[in-house]
């Protein structure tokens, strides 16, 4: 930072918007990640539930806390 | 047995090309054993800048799918007679390779060379999938936006998944090269830094390379910017050539001269 910038202050800068932006971005991108078999066991839930009835769509959600990490998956029946 | 380095990075335009280019050309000029193979099928790219378009007579799918000798389609640099290039196949199939016979390939060009530098291509699909299957390192570039940085994360998330050293209960080297860095735009804060970028991709950083206009004329005339000793991205390649050895040498000093005024005002 500058003399300048010290004295009379300063706007937040390019940069460190950008550094915001991704650390926020990338936290929700990674917990996605998390999960790569989440496509797979989409496919594999719905060959089992096909036997019984009809499946129209599974819907998997990942929730991570700092105790437990969950799984919610939702499974809209056809009529 | 030689080592498979992927050069990578998810976004396209951030320098993979140049780096895998530079990269091969520098260990050769160590005295290493190398072969640098586009794996960009269907967008040659890395003959251009290596200079050696003319020569091509096969491509690497024409070795895969056994229409050629690996020896024919392996073009010897003249410039750098330790280093041998294939190119990638021009086809507009995007199937067409097969994991077994990229195997195969890799396995082959293991025995009679120490560094198969693999150029990958932009994306996480196929070929990138391909071209990460059997890599003992893998180098990340990244400019320092937040495109590259954003898709160089992804592509940091999934190398082990596709991996086969993973697989084997290995893990895939991995380093971060942050190319195409303005020092000056750094200093004012309105670029990220080596440091940023470091702290959101958190891998160990194997080179910095200075935003350099000389690179586009090295490229116009099909001459690696590695021969221009003026030239600072020249030297950012050579260190990283030397790093991936397993030297320890320090990173480029990039700041710039300062007056009084300037620091004052900046």
């Amino acid at each position: 930072m500058t003399l300048f910038e010290r004295i009379f202050g300063a706007k937040e800068k390019s940069a460190s918007k950008a550094k915001d932006r991704l650390t926020i971005m990338l936290a929700q991108e990674r917990a996605d990640c998390a999960v790569p078999y989440l496509d797979d066991l989409k496919e594999d839930l719905m060959k089992v539930i096909q036997k019984y009835t009809k499946v129209g769509d599974i819907n998997i959600k990942s929730e991570h806390n700092q105790n437990i990490d969950m799984l919610e998956i939702e499974i809209a029946l056809t009529k | 047995m030689g080592e498979v380095i992927t050069i990578t990075s998810g976004k396209g335009g951030v320098g993979k090309s140049t780096l895998s280019a530079n990269l091969s050309v520098a260990l050769a000029h160590l005295d290493k054993k190398v072969v640098a193979v586009d794996f960009d099928i269907g967008l040659r790219n890395l003959d251009m800048i290596l200079g050696l378009e003319n020569r091509i007579v096969y491509d690497v799918v024409d070795v895969m799918e056994g229409r050629c000798n690996l020896s024919q389609a392996l073009i010897n640099d003249k410039r750098a007679r330790n280093l041998y290039f294939i190119p990638a196949s021009q086809t507009s199939d995007k199937n067409v390779l097969d994991t077994d016979k990229v195997a195969k390939l890799i396995e082959d060009l293991k025995k009679d060379f120490d560094f198969i530098i693999l150029d990958s291509p932009a994306g996480i699909e196929g070929g990138f999938e391909h071209s990460i299957f059997l890599a003992d390192r893998a180098v990340v570039v990244s400019t320092p936006d937040v495109s590259a940085v954003r898709d160089a994360d992804r592509v940091i998330g999934i190398i082990d998944a596709k991996s086969q050293k993973a697989k084997d209960g290995d893990e895939v080297i991995k380093y971060v090269v942050v190319n195409r860095l303005n020092q000056e735009m750094v200093e004012k804060g309105e670029m990220l830094s080596v440091e940023d970028v470091l702290s959101i991709l958190a891998l160990p950083l194997v080179g910095v390379v200075p935003e350099d206009k000389q690179i586009i004329t090295s490229t116009n005339e099909g001459e690696p910017i590695f021969y221009n000793d003026k030239s600072l991205a020249s030297e950012a390649y050579k260190r990283i050539a030397r790093r991936i050895l397993g030297e320890k040498v320090p990173m480029l000093n990039l700041d710039e001269p300062k007056g009084f005024f300037k620091r004052l005002f900046g």
